[in-house]
């Protein structure tokens, strides 16, 4: 006799979590299955958990804004239970975006104005008192080391920047997921480890369950795909859902550089999360005084497209492993050593390599498939850390609703966000969509 | 006064080794200053700024891709750069001699430092052999440094902070341990600074070494497999702790 | 023709170490002489341990009193008996006595030299040795007149071969070190801790520790086993220690021979820093955590425990 679910949730990341703990919430029993041996330790861990709200779209920045809401209340929203290795926690450190060209923040900040998230403008002043670290010259276009242009003088300074109190980042992403693990299993969700999918059962056209890699075979009425990385490879397992996708998703190689701070600046108390489009980095702090260090994906960076199983066995090579490349070291930390002349840049790269679950425009795909049954939550992009508990909500309602007979694709679902009063269109996130090129096409969203 | 600072072009030791040929390492990894070498650099700097009328050469015996690894050290405080381009991996002995070669054809040498050993090779020995060639005093595992005007008075650290004392004439040769110094990492204004130092480059063979009848030569690598069975020690307090003791001693010897 | 092998000898406070043994064991072959050479001791006193593992001739090489200490005149005065005695392979052990010997002697005699070997052919010139950090075995050929190996204390197990030795004398009590002068021998800095990437023995503690003072305990056991003390991120993140001590993929990256792990779960990023260690103990009361499958030796116990009950064995010797 098989084991019975009402759904089986694939993976137990950041995203896959909150999905089992808002459908238990609902009544449904849940297990989640993850090959890894303990929520998170996929690419959930490698998440730099930036909690911000500028997007490219409005819906982007109010789903963000929502996302807040349940960040700053923390225990209220895992319904106050007791994890035994305590509790993730937000760092409020407020989030500044530099006006440069390369983002659009007029875009930003008309979508702030529209769904009515606070900031402030700082001029070149404001922002040399708050970080006196700071040389706010030009350094556009974003450029590598190796190339001569790079060592050109800038000529002249940015215009400012934009200030959002609200803002920062989560200390320990992994830590996050396995609390919310935690909650759900408050509400009855169960979870399996070390178990890896290797089949998605279907019959009469309807999913039936999932094979594990050792023969066991578990039964459900619904099966979600929230396999991060490994998304695409799941999808493939199920009957006529990749073909029924007009967005794929892949798996985006990145690099996250860990640098000390100068000396005399305690970016750890004292420091802001910054987006830098001007430099094509987005930075944070990080314990030890460090400057955790993103990518915003430039165009003169190579982009790694690899094989999630081995990139995480190690394989591929420089470049294509899950070892930080000398170059791309150089690169990230040499273009924040222009923002920050005193900052001094280590010889050997030290920081985290992971992959992004990344769709053709870079906006998520939250929807239904083609296969009655079964559903996804993937295409991440590397930017839907801040949204997850917002996602697992948003899911678990349109997954019931189209249990319950809703046809999502040719009516898609409101989805009434819990705090901030608004509307989204799920359909946004279609895997049926056309390629919105409003999309930022990056980690920005 | 002319300071020496012979660097290694080594792997990242956080990279993945992959062995070629089953003699060889795959280069295509990340390459970088030898960790060592960075105290070396630091401390040739610092007495480079106390001393008038002194510079810091790097010196590298490498491929052409080292002279990344001579472009960290000028960034990090060395003046000029000498790289000695080959195309094989030499042993310590051949290292030494190209070294000297190129530092005698140079200049006249006031100190010479290296590193206390390369991550890579960790042979231990080349500053020995730098020192024996141009008969020169050596220590290594340098952990404190004081110039003085004839004389260079070191502490030697042996193991867990027990040092030897050593005073020695100059010119000597000094292999810098990791308790020499905190590394003065550089910043990007000091990196564009660097990109305007000459880094001369001489041909491996231009040095006429002579090919000699003594060395080592590397005939195998081998991947060291880690397959760990884990196995419980069950039993109370006393008991874990002395088996932990007898797998310390008898097992592990470290103990 | 008969080889001379040389083995030169470390002594402590006038005793033969116990990890000479293991390195004369390695340096019997057939067809040789085994010479000891003996810098520290009379030798009448080392005599009867040496002939037990196979020494036929023991060599007591004098140095002025004022020299002892002095790596320069003893490398020198290694370096005349090595020529006096035809000596074609020479062996020493690969610690911090060695490191500042056997380097000097190899250098001036212009042989290769490979240290820290755990395996050497005698016929074949090979040795084996680490290299990489840890993550290859090179076996290297060694050509020349002399030949020098640096042994891996407690590599080799030492085994017993009874014989009688001829002992000899060599005078270097004229040779002083030019250049050359020891201030101070052994003088120990208190404040020095051991380096957590250097180090032999690694003591790491992380969530399970609870708290900032209960590293305490793990200092005072690393006193008594040489090791460093490390931890995971979670001690760190918590204000328990400083980053300065953290393993991990965000740490320092660390190829202890020993790494006791307490109270570390063992996260993918944990182990990313130290999964090259030669052995892994993991002690920890949470049956599932994922450093018990990927360990060598487990304990489901509490390392607040464990580990000063393991301290005060020590203590008691």
């Amino acid at each position: 006799m098989n084991q019975k679910f009402d759904a089986i949730i694939i993976g137990a990341g950041v995203i896959g979590c909150p999905i089992a703990y808002e459908l238990s919430k609902m009544g449904y029993k849940t297990l989640n299955v993850d090959k890894l041996p303990d929520a998170g330790e996929g690419s959930t861990a490698g998440s730099c958990a930036i909690v911000r709200a500028h997007y490219s779209t409005a819906d982007g920045v109010a789903m963000a804004y929502e996302g807040f809401k349940y960040w700053l209340n923390w225990e209220n929203y895992l319904d106050n239970v007791t994890d035994e290795k305590g509790l993730a926690k937000y760092m409020n450190t407020g989030s500044l975006l530099l006006k440069s060209q390369g983002h659009d923040w007029k875009k930003v900040q008309k979508n702030y104005d529209e769904v009515g998230v606070k900031y402030e403008e700082w001029d070149n002043d404001k922002i040399k008192k708050m970080v006196p670290v700071a040389d706010l010259h030009e350094f556009w276009p974003v450029t590598r080391p190796e190339d001569p242009a790079f060592y050109n003088e800038p000529v002249k300074e940015l215009e400012g920047g934009i200030f959002c109190p609200e803002g920062g980042y989560v200390n320990d992403p992994a830590l996050s997921a396995h609390n919310i693990m935690r909650a759900a299993e408050a509400k009855g969700a169960k979870f399996m480890f070390n178990a890896e999918v290797v089949d998605i059962r279907s019959e009469n056209k309807r999913v039936t369950g999932i094979t594990l890699k050792d023969g066991t075979q578990i039964d459900a009425g619904i099966v979600v795909n929230v396999g991060g990385p490994h998304s695409f490879k799941i999808n493939k397992m199920a009957e006529g859902v990749w073909e029924g996708c007009n967005i794929k998703t892949k798996a985006l190689r990145h690099e996250v550089m860990y640098c000390p701070s100068p000396e005399e600046y305690d970016y750890l108390n004292k420091g802001y999360h910054m987006s830098d489009g001007d430099i094509g980095c987005y930075v944070r702090p990080e314990v030890g005084n460090t400057f955790l260090i993103g990518s915003e994906d430039p165009d003169c960076d190579p982009q790694e497209w690899v094989d999630p199983d081995d990139f995480y066995a190690g394989k591929g090579g420089h470049g294509k492993d899950n070892v930080l490349t000398e170059e791309q070291w150089k690169a990230q930390c040499y273009r924040l050593g222009k923002r920050i002349p005193t900052l001094s840049v280590p010889n050997q790269p030290k920081g985290v390599v992971d992959l992004y679950d990344c769709s053709d425009d870079w906006i998520p795909v939250y929807d239904k498939s083609d296969l009655p049954g079964y559903y996804m939550a993937i295409g991440t992009s590397g930017n839907q850390y801040k949204n997850a508990p917002v996602v697992g909500h948003m899911m678990a309602q349109l997954i019931d609703a189209c249990e319950k007979g809703l046809d999502h694709d040719k009516k898609p679902l409101q989805y009434k966000f819990k705090y901030t009063d608004r509307s989204t269109d799920v359909g946004f996130f279609s895997r049926k969509r056309e390629i919105n090129y409003n999309s930022s096409f990056s980690v920005n969203g | 006064m002319q300071i020496y600072i012979c660097v290694k072009h080594v792997p990242d030791s956080a990279a993945h080794i992959t062995i070629l040929d089953k003699n060889r390492i795959d280069e295509s990894i990340s390459f970088l200053l030898n960790p060592y070498d960075e105290h070396a650099v630091t401390e040739a700097a610092k007495i480079k700024n106390n001393t008038p009328d002194s510079e810091v050469i790097a010196v590298c015996l490498g491929k052409n891709d080292a002279e990344k690894t001579i472009r960290s050290a000028l960034a990090m405080g060395a003046d000029r750069g000498i790289l000695i381009t080959c195309d094989k991996n030499y042993d310590s002995m051949v290292t030494a001699l190209a070294l000297k070669a190129a530092i005698e054809q140079d200049g006249t040498p006031g100190l010479i430092f290296t590193g206390k050993e390369s991550i890579d090779a960790e042979g231990m020995q080349t500053m020995f052999r730098i020192g024996a060639v141009f008969d020169f005093p050596v220590a290594t595992n340098v952990v404190k440094l004081d110039i003085e005007v004839d004389k260079a008075v070191v502490d030697c650290e042996l193991s867990g902070g027990i040092t030897n004392t050593y005073e020695m004439s100059l010119p000597c040769v000094l292999g810098a341990g990791k308790g020499l110094n905190t590394p003065r990492y550089p910043t990007f204004p000091d990196v564009v600074k660097s990109k305007k130092k000459p880094v001369q480059k001489i041909v491996f063979t231009d040095l006429n070494i002579k090919d000699s009848p003594a060395g080592m030569r590397i005939v195998e690598l081998e991947p060291l497999h880690q397959a760990r069975q884990p196995k419980e020690i069950k039993g109370d307090a006393g008991f874990v702790a002395k088996e932990i003791i007898r797998i310390l001693k008898q097992e592990a010897k470290v103990l | 023709m008969m080889k001379n092998i040389g083995v030169i000898i470390e002594l402590d406070k006038g005793r033969v170490k116990e990890t000479n043994f293991g390195m004369i064991t390695l340096a019997r072959a057939k067809d040789t002489q085994l010479f000891a050479f003996v810098m520290d001791a009379d030798a009448k006193s080392v005599k009867e341990v040496l002939e037990s593992f196979g020494i036929t001739k023991i060599v007591e090489v004098w140095l002025a009193p004022d020299q002892l200490n002095n790596p320069v005149t003893r490398a020198k005065a290694m370096i005349n008996a090595i020529k006096e005695f035809n000596i074609s392979m020479v062996f020493g052990l690969s610690t911090a006595m060695g490191k500042d010997l056997l380097p000097r002697i190899a250098a001036h005699l212009f042989a290769p030299l490979v240290m820290d070997c755990f395996y050497v052919d005698l016929e074949q010139k090979i040795a084996k040795t680490y290299q990489y950090s840890g993550k290859t075995i090179a076996t290297i050929q060694l050509t020349g007149e002399v030949l020098v190996f640096g042994i891996r204390p407690n590599a080799i197990e030492p085994v017993k071969a009874q014989e009688k030795a001829q002992m000899l004398k060599f005078d270097s009590s004229h040779i002083v070190a030019t250049g050359f002068r020891v201030i101070k021998s052994g003088g120990i800095d208190k404040t020095t801790r051991i380096n957590l990437a250097e180090a032999d023995v690694i003591i790491a503690g992380g969530r399970g520790m609870k708290n900032s003072e209960n590293f305490n305990i793990l200092f005072q056991c690393a006193k008594k086993i040489n090791a460093a003390v490390g931890a995971s991120r979670v001690a760190v993140d918590a204000g328990w220690v400083p980053y300065s001590m953290q393993v991990g993929q965000t740490g320092e990256k660390v190829s202890p021979k020993v790494y006791i792990a307490c109270g570390i779960s063992g996260s993918i990023q944990h182990f990313a820093g130290m999964k090259t260690s030669g052995m892994i103990i993991a002690i920890n009361t949470d049956e599932n955590a994922a450093i018990l499958s990927n360990c060598d030796y487990y304990v489901k116990a509490d390392a607040l425990e464990i580990i000063p009950t393991l301290t005060k064995i020590l203590d008691n010797g």
